[in-house]
């Protein structure tokens, strides 16, 4: 929003100066900025995106300190996965699909009684699909992995408890 | 120029390659089993895929996950290091079939080479001087019993499908060669899936003398000198110096031309290692590597030619990096590969690395993967890594690698560190008077003595 400069008397707001707040908004849209400041001729605009997070907080300082805090529960979520009794790892690298084809419904959702043997995902290498069997009877609590999402051999896949 | 690479391989080779890679500004994706997770490479490498469980059969020497790897990472080029897939005509075909490069040969020389018959004729074809032998797979005992008369005893049975010194047998006399001829052909079979064996005339106090080449692919190929791999324990290199304390200049330009002449004509692509063994004044073909070897740093040092790099460059359809009038010998290097053996059984001793201490200095360089606190799991080779010293003149390059033996630090296994103090003091080996078979003397002659 515009700012007065101390010294000078305040000016009308001109319909020039929303056309240029206008503006930079749009700037602001169509870049990654977070915030555009211009000064010419006795006014200076600074347009900001609305953050939620406390404005107050230096920039500088707030993405550091947030990063470290994310990353580690998702490390250890990640760890808690893999040895959790319930997963079923990946027994192959490629590409992991939720359901036979494209459209059609997935084989498995959160809540789904399955079987041993009974398919829970497809993962395709190289064209070939390969149909990745339930080791164990139980429920489906939980879907670790996206549809289309490329996975290495022993990533955890599905919780079945 | 390729945008990313795959490393198909482990340990310290795939840490060099990873190195080469971000030199050249390129993408790198670290293929590992599960084993190798905590691997130093893959921890520097831009992406990772874990592709197996711990057997090389299930991991690193599965193609079709290393094949999906790249699917899925948009890798656009496979190196293959040393070992594992480097010499397989098929995976380079798969690879091509794939739209993927193989930093490697074209896969006809890497088959060609593969078969140490056909190797052997070939090299003899293009003038390179082979050891008398049989001209091809033997038969029958009789028939192997006449060429073996007039190769002359002793004669050393070799599986045709062998290399890296494995599936060979030596008959000192008539009487033993039925028998070298049925072990040698059924520990072919077992190791290769071949039972072919060809007969070769016995030196017996050879030098190991190899030439590094360099080929574009296209007609021009370079020599860049030759190795001494004459110190060998059952067969597996441990001590490589270059240049050879018994080569001179005229003797290197003669050889090192004729090999060259021969990749030129072969149209040779990449890096390659033409083997021989040195007798007398004479050279003998024993085989060809195609593909980077563990020992390549000694080249390295002495020509100041990265040979990973040029690989990559070379592959990717660049020229070669200097003429044969541009290469020059400088100073003398030595490498030794510290494994992680005790050092008079060479029990392999895996586990965890409580100390490490590399060496430093000028003239020093240590291709390793371990670091402090690294595992070495048991289901790969033992090595540690290798430590690669330079000099300006032999004697100072003994010096200054008995200087850094005694720095290096490996504690929490056994390594072979202590081998290396005792060699780099042994008379002999200061004399540069040795040949291959000096270091199993070496060793028996400690075990008793």
């Amino acid at each position: 929003m515009a700012r007065q400069p101390e010294n000078k008397p305040a000016e009308k707001f001109s319909s020039e100066d929303s056309t240029l707040i206008r503006e930079l908004a749009l700037l602001l849209d169509e870049t990654s900025l977070s915030e555009i400041e211009i000064e010419r001729a006795g006014l200076r605009v600074r347009v900001a995106r609305n953050i939620t997070v406390a404005a107050t907080v230096p920039a500088g300082i707030q993405p550091a300190a947030s990063a470290p805090v994310t990353a580690a529960p998702a490390a250890s979520a990640a760890t808690d996965l893999a040895s959790h009794p319930g997963v079923v790892p990946s027994p192959m690298v490629g590409t992991a699909y939720w359901a036979p084809e494209p459209g059609a419904k997935p084989f498995i959702e959160v809540g789904t009684k399955v079987s041993v043997g009974q398919t829970l995902l497809i993962i395709e290498a190289m064209k070939t699909m390969n149909q990745i069997p339930s080791p164990r009877a139980g429920t489906v609590t939980q879907i670790l992995v996206e549809d289309g999402q490329p996975v290495e051999f022993g990533e955890p896949l599905v919780i079945i408890e | 120029m390729f945008d990313k690479i795959l490393i198909a391989n482990r340990g310290e080779i795939a840490l060099r390659i990873l190195r080469a890679c971000k030199e050249l500004g390129i993408a790198t994706v670290a293929v590992h089993s599960t084993a190798d997770a905590d691997a130093m490479h893959v921890r520097l490498a831009d992406e990772s895929v874990c592709i197996g469980p711990p057997p090389s059969k299930d991991s690193y020497l599965n193609v079709p996950a290393l094949l999906a790897a790249c699917e899925i990472t948009g890798a656009d080029a496979v190196h293959p290091g040393y070992g594992f897939l480097s010499e397989n005509a098929r995976f380079a075909e798969i690879l091509a079939e794939h739209n993927l490069h193989f930093i490697g040969p074209k896969a006809e020389h890497i088959r060609l080479m593969g078969d140490k018959i056909e190797a052997k004729k070939t090299a003899k074809k293009l003038g390179i001087p082979v050891v008398p032998g049989s001209d091809g797979a033997v038969g029958a005992d009789q028939d192997a019993m006449a060429i073996a008369r007039q190769i002359g005893f002793p004669v050393l049975v070799k599986a045709a499908a062998g290399g890296g010194g494995r599936g060979m047998k030596v008959a000192h006399a008539e009487g033993e060669l039925a028998l070298a001829l049925t072990t040698a052909a059924s520990e072919a079979k077992a190791a290769f899936g071949d039972a072919s064996v060809y007969l070769e005339k016995y030196l017996e106090k050879p030098r190991h003398i190899e030439i590094q080449v360099l080929g574009d692919g296209r007609g021009a190929a370079i020599h860049l000198g030759e190795r001494d791999c004459s110190l060998q324990r059952r067969h597996q290199k441990i001590w490589e110096e270059g240049p050879s304390p018994v080569i001179n200049a005229a003797s290197r330009a003669k050889i090192g031309l004729t090999v060259a002449k021969a990749m030129r004509e072969m149209k040779y692509l990449g890096v390659g290692t033409v083997e021989f063994l040195y007798e007398n004044g004479e050279f003998y073909f024993i085989e060809m590597n195609t593909r980077i070897q563990v020992e390549h740093p000694v080249t390295e040092m002495i020509t100041d030619i990265d040979l990973v790099l040029e690989q990559i460059r070379i592959a990717a359809g660049g020229d070669l990096p200097v003429t044969q009038d541009e290469v020059s010998i400088g100073g003398h290097a030595i490498e030794c590969r510290v494994n992680a053996e005790n050092p008079v059984s060479f029990r392999p001793s895996p586990g965890k690395i409580l100390q490490y201490h590399p060496p430093g200095g000028l003239g020093v360089r240590i291709d390793s993967a371990v670091y402090q606190g690294y595992v070495i799991p048991p289901y790969y080779d033992s090595l540690v890594g290798k430590l690669i010293v330079h000099g300006k003149t032999r004697a100072e390059c003994l010096m200054r690698l008995r200087r850094a033996l005694d720095e290096m630090v490996v504690d929490g296994i056994e390594t072979t560190l202590p081998l290396f103090r005792a060699l780099v003091r042994e008379p002999a080996i200061i004399d540069g008077d040795y040949h291959i078979h000096w270091l199993e003397q070496y060793l028996a002659g400690q075990q008793s003595g």
